[in-house]
């Protein structure tokens, strides 16, 4: 695979990338393991965790039931008229990613977007076939086999959240799968072979919009990704003497921020001196560079193709240990910050309006959901008055009114419901499916898919019917408790008079 | 005009065409888009010869897979159909009040029933059954002509009602016009109109109209007005008037009587269909056991 690099920001030294990163050994390569490994554990075991909830219901704890059209989740059913809950999940996590990038930059993309975490993965297996059979033919062929494995295995776990995961395998090896689930496994396959084992870092540097507005929410007091430019420079072999005020215990010499950021622009624009005679810290090893996941040399400034994973800070440090010199030649660190030495840690102003208002309004859209979740309806009916005709004589001189009366629900244990229509004395209620004689409350119950699809008859005495339009509510409650599930507003019609 | 040459930069060669030293490139159109023309416009000549395509000078090239958008849409129904097999074997195979104990074959027939209903039944009936006085009977209330059962229904829209069909449901009111007079007629009307009003159970034996109602009505409107459903005569004890319940309109109905004529759909309308109608119909709300 060719080396990718944004352009205008070649190296200014030819540096030879290497077609896998190299490994690294740190505190961030640590936490990018247990992350990529958490993420790809929830991935992966989430569909198989069981959730009792009785009779009739799937005993998949995450499921998207498409067929019954709802979402599972634990305890919690969801419908599809619950859908403002998942805008607030989405505004939550979008103004959590706002907060999260104002506070300490790309550490979504460097740690926990998919498609970092699945690179990781590739990387790693990448690293690993190379460790065990060499660079050749057989090792090509064991990194393709690898990659549609693992692709395919990402496209049977991604299918499994719809269909019950542990019959799922049985079912697409015997044919018996829908169709629609042989097309979701072939189409997340190819997905994550493209994006994950073939593209991977052009997803970063080319595909996605987040570095493209990152600008907007970083700014001086940003955690990024930073390389100590009046520390490191100038370059140059082991061999050369380090820079006096470097290699005196002492304090640095405190630079103003105005003339870090002039000197790193003479850095980045002029060639570097073949041969000077004092050296900063950095020896040009270029670790920092062959690590990098996207191939960026930090050394230039933060950039767009920077994801702010931290490997090159691991890969410096390594390197800062063995000359015997501190670690932190590139660190997480905020651009405006006076800084007392170049050792010292970098102070980070957490209470910043911007950061403060993308974590209220992060809190305000989980507040939001929570709300909803909370207080999701268990019982969800319909009462819809048939207007054609609007009312039924019948033969004693009564006036009937049809409704059609839907009535769904999620709610354990409800089996039986009583209806009853407030604002009508006298009247008799009956469903078009019971035979019984019409009496004041409708008792019906409700069988194993929790659905209710009836007409609903109303009928009121020739003296009690309205001349006209009546407001009547149709009550629904549990037949045992006698708890109140649903109150509808619908009308009643009478022959005018 | 200059003889064609090689272009030494592009390889190709030139047209031949030289103006004031500026000569004309032939590029050749790509490959790749030749080969997709051709290979389209091949296709194209397939499509041609396997559908209609083009009309001859007596009719018109039928293709030789003799696909037709008709033959098409008869294929796509016995799909449909076929799919329905099962169903309609259950309904075939079900008595009628069966049915209705049985939720999904009960649902599966009144869904057709409702489709039947709003193709042939709801041009008179009205779409919501609720018919219109004066012209057609409800079937959404409690009141039949001729019978609310399911198999009373169900004759009803197999042979019709004065349908011509042998098997019709029949039955003519005379026209008391020419036999009555004016004033009898009108006391029939008054005596008529008390039927329906329990206040007058006691007082109406005692109107003129009693007697001739009597003598001419009650053969078949029944002593009390309780109708007489063998004949189709209607209820005249109730609130439901199907040609108006004012005293004019009775009188009319009297002297010059409407009868209401239905259509057998027996033979128009597959066994099938007739038995989701009379599931249906009698799901409205006014169905007898």
């Amino acid at each position: 695979m060719p080396a990718t690099t944004l352009q205008g920001l070649a190296p200014s030294r030819a540096i030879a990338r290497p077609d896998i990163p190299h490994a690294v050994r740190g505190r961030f390569r640590r936490i990018k393991t247990a992350l990529t490994g958490l993420m790809l554990g929830l991935y992966f075991l989430t569909p198989w965790l069981r959730w009792e909830r009785g009779e009739g219901l799937p005993g998949q704890a995450v499921l998207f039931d498409l067929p019954g059209r709802r979402l599972l989740v634990f305890g919690l059913e969801f419908w599809p008229q619950d859908l403002p809950i998942a805008v607030g999940m989405l505004v939550f996590g979008a103004m959590a990613l706002f907060f999260a990038t104002t506070l300490a930059g790309r550490v979504w993309c460097g740690f926990a977007c998919p498609q970092t975490v699945w690179s990781d993965l590739f990387f790693a297996v990448d690293r690993l076939i190379v460790r065990l059979v060499g660079k050749g033919a057989s090792e090509r062929r064991l990194r393709t086999l690898a990659w549609v494995l693992l692709a395919l295995a990402t496209g049977v776990g991604f299918t499994a959240y719809f269909i019950d995961a542990p019959s799922l395998p049985g079912l697409l090896l015997t044919g018996q799968a829908p169709a629609i689930a042989y097309a979701t496994v072939l189409v997340l396959t190819g997905t994550t072979w493209l994006l994950a084992a073939y593209a991977r870092e052009r997803v970063c540097l080319h595909m996605c919009p987040w570095p493209r507005f990152q600008a907007a929410l970083l700014d001086r007091q940003s955690l990024v990704v930073t390389y100590q430019d009046g520390r490191g420079e100038p370059r140059g072999r082991r061999r050369t003497p380090l820079r006096p005020d470097l290699a005196q215990p002492a304090p640095a010499a405190p630079a103003a921020p105005a003339l870090m950021g002039l000197v790193a622009q003479a850095v980045a624009f002029s060639a570097p001196a073949p041969s000077p005679s004092l050296r900063g810290d950095c020896i040009d090893c270029t670790r920092c560079v062959t690590v990098c996941p996207t191939g960026v040399d930090i050394r230039r400034g933060l950039q767009m193709g920077c994801i702010g994973c931290g490997l090159c800070i691991d890969a410096c440090n390594e390197v800062m240990v063995k000359l015997d010199r501190p670690e932190g030649l590139i660190r997480f660190d905020v651009e405006s910050a006076p800084r007392r030495s170049f050792l010292a840690p970098p102070r980070v102003d957490w209470l910043r309006p911007k950061a403060l208002a993308f974590g209220l309004a992060a809190l305000l859209a989980l507040g939001f959901s929570g709300y909803g979740m909370a207080t999701l309806a268990q019982v969800s009916v319909h009462v819809e008055p048939q207007r054609n005709p609007p009312f039924v004589q019948l033969s004693d001189g009564s006036v009937r009114n049809d409704y059609a009366l839907r009535l769904a629900h999620r709610r354990a244990g409800l089996a039986r419901v009583v209806l009853h229509a407030e604002g009508l004395e006298g009247a008799l209620l009956r469903l078009g499916t019971q035979d019984l004689p019409a009496a004041d409350v409708v008792r019906v119950a409700i069988g194993s898919d929790r659905t209710l699809d009836e007409r609903l008859l109303v009928v009121l005495p020739a003296r009690a019917a309205p001349s006209g339009r009546r407001d009547v509510t149709v009550v629904v409650s549990e037949a045992d408790t006698g708890e109140e599930l649903a109150r509808i507003p619908t009308y009643f019609w009478g022959p005018e008079r | 005009m200059a003889a064609p040459e090689r272009d030494p930069l592009t390889g190709y060669s030139t047209t031949g065409h030289e103006w004031d030293g500026i000569k004309e490139l032939t590029t050749p159109i790509p490959h790749w888009w030749v080969t997709v023309f051709l290979g389209s416009c091949l296709v194209a000549l397939l499509y041609m010869w396997l559908f209609p395509s083009f009309a001859t000078t007596t009719g018109v090239f039928k293709g030789t897979l003799g696909w037709t958008s008709e033959g098409q849409l008869a294929e796509e129904m016995a799909a449909g159909r076929a799919a329905q097999a099962e169903w309609r074997r259950q309904l075939a195979d079900t008595p009628l009040d069966e049915v209705e104990r049985q939720p999904d074959l009960r649902r599966f027939a009144i869904a057709g029933g409702r489709a039947a209903f709003n193709e042939n039944c709801a041009p008179c009936h009205g779409v919501g059954a609720g018919g219109q006085i004066g012209q057609f009977p409800a079937l959404v209330d409690d009141d039949w002509l001729w019978g609310g059962s399911l198999a009373a229904i169900q004759q009803t829209v197999r042979f019709g009602i004065r349908s011509g069909h042998e098997e019709t449901r029949d039955s003519m009111m005379p026209a008391f016009g020419e036999m009555l007079s004016a004033g009898e007629i009108d006391s029939i009307a008054d005596y008529v109109l008390t039927l329906s009003d329990p206040s007058a159970a006691a007082s109406r034996a005692r109107l003129p109209g009693a007697e001739l109602y009597a003598a001419n009505c009650s053969a078949c409107h029944g002593a009390a007005g309780e109708g007489g459903r063998d004949f189709g005569a209607p209820r005249l004890d109730d609130a439901i008037w199907l040609y108006g319940g004012s005293k004019q309109a009775i009188r009319q109905q009297i002297a010059t009587p409407r009868m209401g004529m239905m259509p057998a759909f027996a033979g128009k309308l597959d066994d099938d269909t007739l038995r989701m109608l009379a599931l249906y119909v009698h799901s409205l709300g006014g169905g007898e056991r």
